[in-house]
């Protein structure tokens, strides 16, 4: 199968060296500059002091602990929303999708907000349901659990979406077949559809487990007040009390998070070698599966599930947004609006950061996109070595904390640009760039999964005809990848609008994001108002999605990821 | 296909249209939002052509932030208005400040600016004990929180996260029978160290635990809206910081910040501190309702320099204790 496709002998010239100059700006250029503060640090002997903090191994134990079982839990609810929706007839398919891609496009530090108000004694709900605990009891989602069951809720959503594309595409003939030969449905699930969804699933664990290991917003409330430091929260702790040894400092844990990451997409890579599964074009997923009778027992769990993931949360926030003081219970006597009069009318920071953080996002997903297509189109294309060192390179800032990124970027434009004379520092370009750079990978995963599916023989046979690069861009590749592409920008889009832990250093005066601008309310002591901002946030995103849901008629099949 | 085009120019549009800063003023400031957002809209009420953009965060942060930028040579603030002396003055020791000698100046007790004009003090924040009123015991004393009634029930801000915190474990380690062993009494009673004052608040008046270290005017303006809280002020005495304001050297907007500083300091500026809860550093002023008069509230000396030459060491030996580093 390998050797069918002739390496590098149906592109422009140009074309991979654009790649390589792209990864260069947006992955080696900012990590060699931290590594070159690294090892400066390891050359002033300043590594031995980091290396013998027993808080360092403790916070890498935890890292480690929490991604693994968040991963579990994300991949547990993940596929089983992936394969029921996808594969079988159960009604409500559509609304059960909407709803359960939702946590993925909520910020984690506004889940983790949510669940907060939702549990323990601090609670304005359960103490307007008169259940809150005793005093000085221990809110039980500080925890290592809490932390992973989070993990588990904020990221099963990518799981879903990863194994969701793998089974869009499967061979409804083989499955035919299958049926036509006498199998049972047990039997096709676990012969033709397992070992076919097989990538998808590795490739949801792989990104759930980087996301889980970079997360920031999440351990940072539920960690922090319980002393549980994850290594990006100790990066930003230590950012917190800035000494002159503080960027080497961080240059050694953010190895040491690479280092995780790197391990963790090793394995993907090395469970996934020497499978190719290619599939002619688009095949369409239909009911694969019917239940029968069991159709109607199933979207029940389902809702249930859902309902302690989304709707619980959402009105424990909508209630700590209205409680007047701390403490207070909630009563239609106590109830007040002021938090949200305050975040509308008077704080400044509020349209700002949603002028932010949109246009943040907007410009992302879309120039990303057009870097995206060109490079998985190389990459795919070329199976050298050379395309292997790119494509680890691209993965990199994406494995990383934001936050390193952040303090990469930072130490790169700190100084004003040689020739140009300007400075990106303090301004909203500086995060635009970073956010290029952290979220390539997640915008080119999508893309290059669908080149992957894709039959070389397609575009061979037009290249035979004589059709130019650009024409068998536009005529064969851009539309049997539309659906992908359209799944990359919404992705995209949608991480950077809940982006906190770049911004979270990178924001400036007017450059505040949503993802800062909730953070800093709450860590102020204003969870009422960052609860009002967070209700926003959410009612936000619904729009959003419901603006593609109306959208999704005139756009490719596939692009409106919870939809059929 | 044609609406994702018009969305795109849309997007890339009003990307455009967002100015790196058009504000004449950077405001870096560590007062909680609804009072940085009151401060400068009461200053621009007053200097209506000048606008201020600002940036909220802990003492701490803002000064990492500060320090970052500097690095970077190229520092975004014009004014701070951060919670402690000691930081500012470690600034001006390295040179950071610009001088500016005040005219509001002469309504101020010696003892709260720089005489060279570098900071200048603008209320007093005390740090007290706060507690649950559904706790079991009233506190009146530092070393209350150390009874083992109390035990897993104290929370306190970090030191890390909050300049005055530092500045309130420096004062109490300096206090002849309390010091770092009264930190480690606290540790061993099962006490958390985590996060600023807002945090400490909300895990009081929640109920999450019944008492905490916290700055004064939290807990009387939550309790005045109605939570279950009461500050103390303890036997031994408080803790105080004083919210200094002060100009960065490097600062393009001098006249505009000067005009900030004479803003804040003046009676005006004063009086909206007060509104906002806070005990006016200038002389003459009342005090924000809920608090007792101002000279039975014992503050417990620190001394600036010292605290500035321990400041690494006296982090260091907090995080030991508390194991949050």
């Amino acid at each position: 199968m390998q050797g069918y496709v002739r390496p590098g002998n149906s592109q422009p010239a140009w074309l991979f060296p654009f790649i390589v100059i792209s990864v260069l700006i947006f992955s080696v250029l900012p990590l060699a500059r931290l590594a070159m503060v690294g090892i400066v640090a390891f050359a002033s002997g300043g590594v031995i002091d980091v290396l013998s903090e027993p808080s360092l191994w403790q916070a890498t134990y935890y890292t480690i602990v929490t991604a693994v079982l968040g991963t579990i839990i994300s991949l547990a609810i993940g596929c089983l929303f992936a394969f029921v929706l996808t594969l079988t007839d159960i009604s409500g398919k559509g609304l059960l999708s909407f709803f359960f891609v939702l946590p993925m496009m909520i910020p984690p530090q506004v889940t983790a907000l949510a669940w907060v108000q939702m549990s323990g004694p601090s609670s304005p709900l359960l103490k307007a349901l008169s259940l809150a605990p005793p005093l000085g009891s221990p809110q039980p989602l500080y925890s290592v659990g809490g932390i992973a069951l989070l993990y588990g809720v904020q990221h099963a959503p990518l799981v879903y979406l990863a194994l969701r594309a793998g089974l869009m595409t499967l061979p409804r003939d083989g499955v035919e077949a299958a049926r036509l030969s006498g199998a049972l449905s047990l039997r096709v699930f676990r012969d033709i559809i397992l070992p076919l969804s097989l990538p998808g699933i590795i490739a949801g664990a792989a990104i759930s487990f980087v996301s889980c290991t970079g997360n920031f917003g999440i351990p940072a409330i539920l960690g922090i007040p319980a002393s549980i430091y994850t290594l990006p929260t100790l990066i930003f702790t230590k950012f917190s009390a800035f000494t002159s040894r503080t960027f080497g400092d961080v240059a050694v844990l953010s190895g040491i998070i690479a280092m995780i990451s790197v391990a963790g997409l090793m394995i993907q890579d090395r469970a996934l070698r020497g499978r190719d599964y290619r599939v002619i074009g688009l095949s369409g997923a239909s009911a694969v599966f019917e239940f029968g009778p069991w159709r109607f027992a199933f979207p029940p769990l389902l809702w249930a599930i859902l309902f302690f993931m989304l709707a619980a949360p959402f009105f424990a926030l909508v209630a700590g947004a209205l409680v007047p003081a701390y403490g207070v219970p909630l009563t239609f006597k106590t109830m007040s609006l002021h938090a949200f009069q305050e975040i509308l009318f008077r704080q400044a920071v509020t349209r700002t950061a949603f002028v932010n953080s949109l246009s943040l996002a907007g410009a992302t997903a879309l120039g990303l996109l057009v870097v995206t297509v060109l490079a998985a189109y190389a990459l795919t294309r070329r199976r050298d070595m050379a395309s292997r060192i790119v494509s680890s390179l691209i993965e990199i800032p994406y494995s990383l904390p934001g936050i390193v990124m952040a303090v990469s970027f930072i130490l790169v434009f700190a100084a004003p640009i040689p020739v140009l004379h300007v400075s990106l520092y303090g301004t909203i370009w500086i995060t635009l760039i970073a956010y290029f750079s952290s979220f390539f990978a997640a915008s080119l995963k999508p893309v290059v999964s669908a080149f992957h599916q894709l039959d070389p023989a397609l575009e061979e046979a037009a290249r035979l005809s004589g059709a130019g690069f650009f024409r068998r861009l536009s005529d064969i590749i851009v539309p049997l990848i539309a659906p992908a592409a359209g799944a990359s920008v919404i992705l995209v889009f949608l991480i950077a609008c809940n982006e906190l832990t770049i911004s979270a250093l990178l924001w400036s005066a007017g450059t505040q994001t949503l993802g800062v601008a909730i953070y800093n309310l709450d860590d102020s002591g204003s969870s009422d108002l960052a609860s009002a901002l967070s209700v926003l946030v959410v009612l936000m995103v619904v729009v959003l999605m419901l603006l593609l849901e109306l959208l999704s008629k005139r756009l490719p099949k596939g692009v409106v990821p919870w939809r059929n | 296909m044609k609406t994702i085009v018009s969305a795109a120019a849309l997007l890339a549009a009003s990307l455009l249209a967002v100015p790196a800063s058009a504000a004449s003023l950077v405001l870096y400031t560590s007062q909680p939002n609804e009072d940085a957002q009151a401060t400068v809209d009461g200053f621009m009420a007053a200097n209506p052509d000048i606008k201020v953009d600002w940036v909220r965060d802990g003492t701490p942060k803002i000064i990492a932030k500060l320090q970052a930028e500097i690095q970077a040579g190229n520092p975004v603030a014009d004014v701070l208005l951060i919670a402690d002396m000691v930081t500012l003055e470690r600034l001006k020791e390295d040179g950071k400040l610009l001088a500016y000698k005040s005219p509001e100046a002469a309504g101020y007790d010696a003892s709260l600016y720089d005489a060279d004009g570098y900071y200048y003090s603008t209320k007093l924040i005390t740090t007290g004990i706060m507690y649950n009123t559904s706790a079991a015991m009233k506190p009146t004393s530092w070393k209350d929180l150390t009874k083992p009634e109390t035990k897993g029930f104290v929370t306190m801000p970090s030191p890390l996260a909050s300049g005055a915190a530092l500045i309130h474990a420096q004062t109490l380690a300096a206090v002849p029978g309390l010091g770092w062993d009264y930190y480690k009494a606290l540790a061993e009673n099962g006490a958390i160290a985590a996060g600023g004052n807002g945090a400490v608040l909300k895990s009081v008046a929640s109920g999450e635990k019944a008492y905490g270290m916290v700055v004064d005017y939290l807990p009387i303006r939550e309790k005045a809206k109605g939570a279950p809280v009461e500050f103390v002020f303890p036997s031994e005495g408080v803790s105080a910081v004083t919210e200094p304001v002060g100009i960065l050297a490097s600062t393009k907007n001098a006249e505009a910040a000067k005009k900030f500083v004479d803003y804040v300091l003046s009676e005006k500026g004063q009086e909206g501190f007060l509104k906002l809860g806070y005990i006016p550093a200038r002389n003459g002023m009342k005090l924000p309702e809920g608090f007792p008069a101002r000279d039975t509230i014992k503050v417990l000396p620190i001394k600036a320099a010292e605290a500035l030459k321990n400041t690494d060491q006296d982090l260091k030996t907090f995080s030991g204790i508390y194991g949050s580093n």
